[in-house]
């Protein structure tokens, strides 16, 4: 007990980092993913396009490489940030591209009927994105959304190309002075716990969602 | 009255209505038969802004202005929210879109679901209705927003005989309130028995009777 | 279809000429902001025991460390110790994310084209480590075999400035983000040799059980450290100079050199 007892600091060092760098980025990127989704369905094509083109560079690209390029690459053109920021941007910005493909496959999923009932009661298109079509889009996009999300737990591993320590880290650098594997075991541990969480999370969304099909 | 006069409406190259012209009156049944594909859910669909048209006119004599839906339209497949149970489906629209509050749209509501047959199922959610249910609880939600007309789309193709009358039956409470009702229809024995007037879609518009 | 292609062509033309500029940044001596902000940013890998690395507990130790620490707050400023992945370290020095590069940092020729060097304060060898139960015992028996070492490192330059590399198994030696990773390959017996500095072998076997490991007599060459600063601080190099040389010769480097290898062995 001793023994696990004395690797916590760095742990809990490293676990500060995956846990802020994992809830920041889902705070950001599935409210801006739900964004880039409605310009990306706009009428408007040069808009369509510049949408096209952000997801294809997300998707298209290493989330490291993206890591590397934000944080080395934009003081060049004079935009300075910190280390944290600039992980976070990263992955907030790669991320969103994941989700505004989610929920353009949710969007496109739902009948075409539930928007000209919409129209011919009278409601505006705000009130059919807010109230008849995005209720039913969560629901659907929960199941792929929790994937994403549950990757994004051990992506956040990536941050270490910034130097900024996360559990992984920490566990290869204990892993090393104490001579054993058990460090190891211990990072796989906590991955385990974050990920039983948030599918945990993600099933009590779902159970809410099952009062209709 | 609603007058349609040489509406024309094609897709692409294909010519679908072509210069129809028709009057309905407040508390008319008016049913348009004719085979499938031949434009008659086209011809609702432009009565009822969902779709636009070419050239030729809708006159509606009712509507005070630009923004109103004096045509309210019953799908075929009924299209009800099924992320709301049916008391919500007929609150939600006359809530946000006539602005009403909440207490006076669940009244209104209610007894629009009770003068259809629907009391007990204001909870129940539209994947636990049968067929027939459903189709009220849609009608009661177009009957909610009190339209001039009201537009039906095949509504006897998804029930058997026995549910077609009763369907009948409340077209006709429809239309003895003072909405007009204008229904299409390939259900031939259902136009004749129901319809105040009937017309034949082929490449025109023929009253029959 | 075609529009949309000729934007991201443009798109990415431009990108990367911007990234053709990198030199105008780097241009104007840094010493003005440092002393505004007060402080010195250094980078290191936080596993290179014993310069300057992150013990069990999360803190930041090692010889360069206290070093660093010294030397700085003679300036009149305060060191940050920023850790950084060791394969970035001079994109992290230039892009002015660190200010110094202090972690047994070897002086090369190489390096030298892209950052500047003080006068070096250690020497180093690079040296062979094999377990001790191994049949390697002179350079020349590497041959064939698997031969590790830290990626960016200078065990790795001085490797391949030999030609060595050709020989062994695989043709090119295994490259690790950190010696961590390299070290645990040898015990693990994937890797049959680790090249490194020899201040770090010694200290990681001191750890770990002198009577586990084995160091061969024959190296890769004698080198020597020093601490990385950018071209054109110039004020800052000549300060860190004046200064190291001032803690060579009133004893401070010396006990700092005790307490972490028992002797003073800083030139």
């Amino acid at each position: 007990m001793d023994y696990l007892l004395s690797m916590a600091p760095l742990m809990l060092q490293g676990l500060r980092t995956t846990l802020w760098l994992f809830f920041l980025t889902a705070l950001g990127s599935i409210p801006l993913g739900m964004l880039v989704c409605i310009l990306r369905l706009s009428k408007y094509t040069p808009l369509q396009r510049a949408m096209q083109l952000y997801i294809l560079l997300m998707r298209g690209t290493p989330l490291l490489l993206q890591l590397i390029f934000i944080f080395f690459g934009l003081p060049i053109i004079g935009i300075v940030i910190n280390r944290e920021s600039a992980a976070l941007i990263a992955f907030i910005l790669n991320y969103a591209a994941y989700f505004a493909e989610i929920f353009r496959g949710g969007i496109l999923s739902i009948d075409q009927g539930q928007y000209e009932a919409s129209t011919v009661l009278g409601l505006s298109k705000i009130q059919t994105f807010f109230g008849i079509i995005l209720p039913q889009v969560v629901k659907r996009v929960l199941p792929p959304g929790g994937n994403e999300l549950i990757t994004l737990v051990k992506d956040t591993s990536l941050a270490y190309i910034l130097g900024l320590g996360d559990v992984l880290r920490a566990s290869r650098t204990l892993t090393n002075q104490q001579a054993s594997l058990i460090p190891l075991f211990l990072a796989g541990a906590i991955y385990l716990v974050l990920v039983s969480a948030v599918t945990f999370g993600l099933k009590k969304a779902e159970t809410k969602f099952e009062y209709y099909r | 009255m609603l007058r349609v006069n040489k509406l024309s409406k094609s897709f692409g190259d294909k010519k679908v209505l072509d210069q129809i012209s028709f009057e309905v009156e407040k508390g008319d049944i008016a049913i348009i038969t004719g085979p499938s594909g031949v434009g008659k859910t086209t011809l609702i669909r432009c009565l009822s802004s969902l779709e636009t048209y070419d050239s030729g006119t809708i006159d509606i004599s009712e509507r005070r202005s630009e923004k109103e839906h004096p045509v309210g339209l019953v799908f075929q497949s009924f299209n009800l929210f099924p992320h709301l149970s049916s008391l919500e489906n007929i609150t939600f629209p006359l809530i946000k879109a006539k602005g009403m509050n909440n207490e006076d749209a669940r009244k209104k509501a209610l007894e629009l679901m009770e003068s259809l047959g629907l009391t007990g199922l204001e909870g129940s959610y539209p994947f636990q209705l049968s067929g027939g249910q459903k189709q009220r609880v849609a009608i009661a939600r177009a009957l909610a927003m009190d339209p001039e007309y009201l537009c039906f789309d095949e509504p006897t193709s998804a029930l058997d005989s026995k549910l077609r009358d009763s369907v009948g039956e409340i077209l006709r409470e429809i239309a003895k309130k003072g909405t007009g009702v204008i229904v299409i229809t390939h259900d031939r024995e259902f136009a004749e028995k129901y319809s105040t007037k009937l017309y034949a879609l082929g490449s025109e518009l023929d009253r029959v009777k | 279809m075609k529009k949309s292609l000729t934007a991201v062509m443009l798109l990415v033309l431009s990108v990367s000429l911007l990234f053709g500029c990198t030199s105008t940044d780097s241009s104007e001596d840094t010493w003005t902001d440092l002393e505004d902000r007060g402080t010195v940013i250094v980078g290191f890998d936080d596993t290179f025991v014993p310069m300057g690395f992150k013990d069990g507990s999360g803190e930041i130790i090692g010889f360069d460390i206290d070093l660093a620490k010294e030397a700085i707050g003679r300036m009149g400023l305060e060191p940050e110790f920023q850790p950084i992945d060791w394969n970035l370290k001079e994109t992290e020095l230039n892009t002015k994310n660190i200010d110094l590069i202090w972690n047994g940092y070897t002086i090369t020729d190489e390096r030298k084209e892209k950052v500047n060097f003080t006068k070096p304060y250690l020497d180093n060898r690079q040296v062979i480590v094999v377990l001790s139960g191994s049949d390697i015992d002179m350079k020349a028996d590497l041959e064939g075999r698997i031969v590790a070492a830290q990626n960016a490192s200078s065990a790795l330059a001085a490797i391949q400035a030999e030609g060595a590399a050709e020989t062994f198994d695989g043709g090119e030696p295994i490259l690790f983000d950190t010696y961590n990773d390299a070290f645990m390959d040898l015990e693990a017996g994937r890797v049959h040799a680790v090249v490194a500095d020899e201040i770090l072998a010694r200290y990681y076997i001191s750890e770990r059980g002198e009577d586990k490991y084995k160091v061969l007599e024959e190296d890769f060459g004698d080198e020597e450290y020093g601490v990385g600063v950018r071209k054109s601080d110039v004020i800052l190099l000549e300060k860190l100079n004046d200064i190291l040389d001032e803690m060579k010769s009133d004893g401070s480097a010396e006990a700092i050199s005790e307490k972490w290898f028992g002797e003073n062995i800083v030139k």
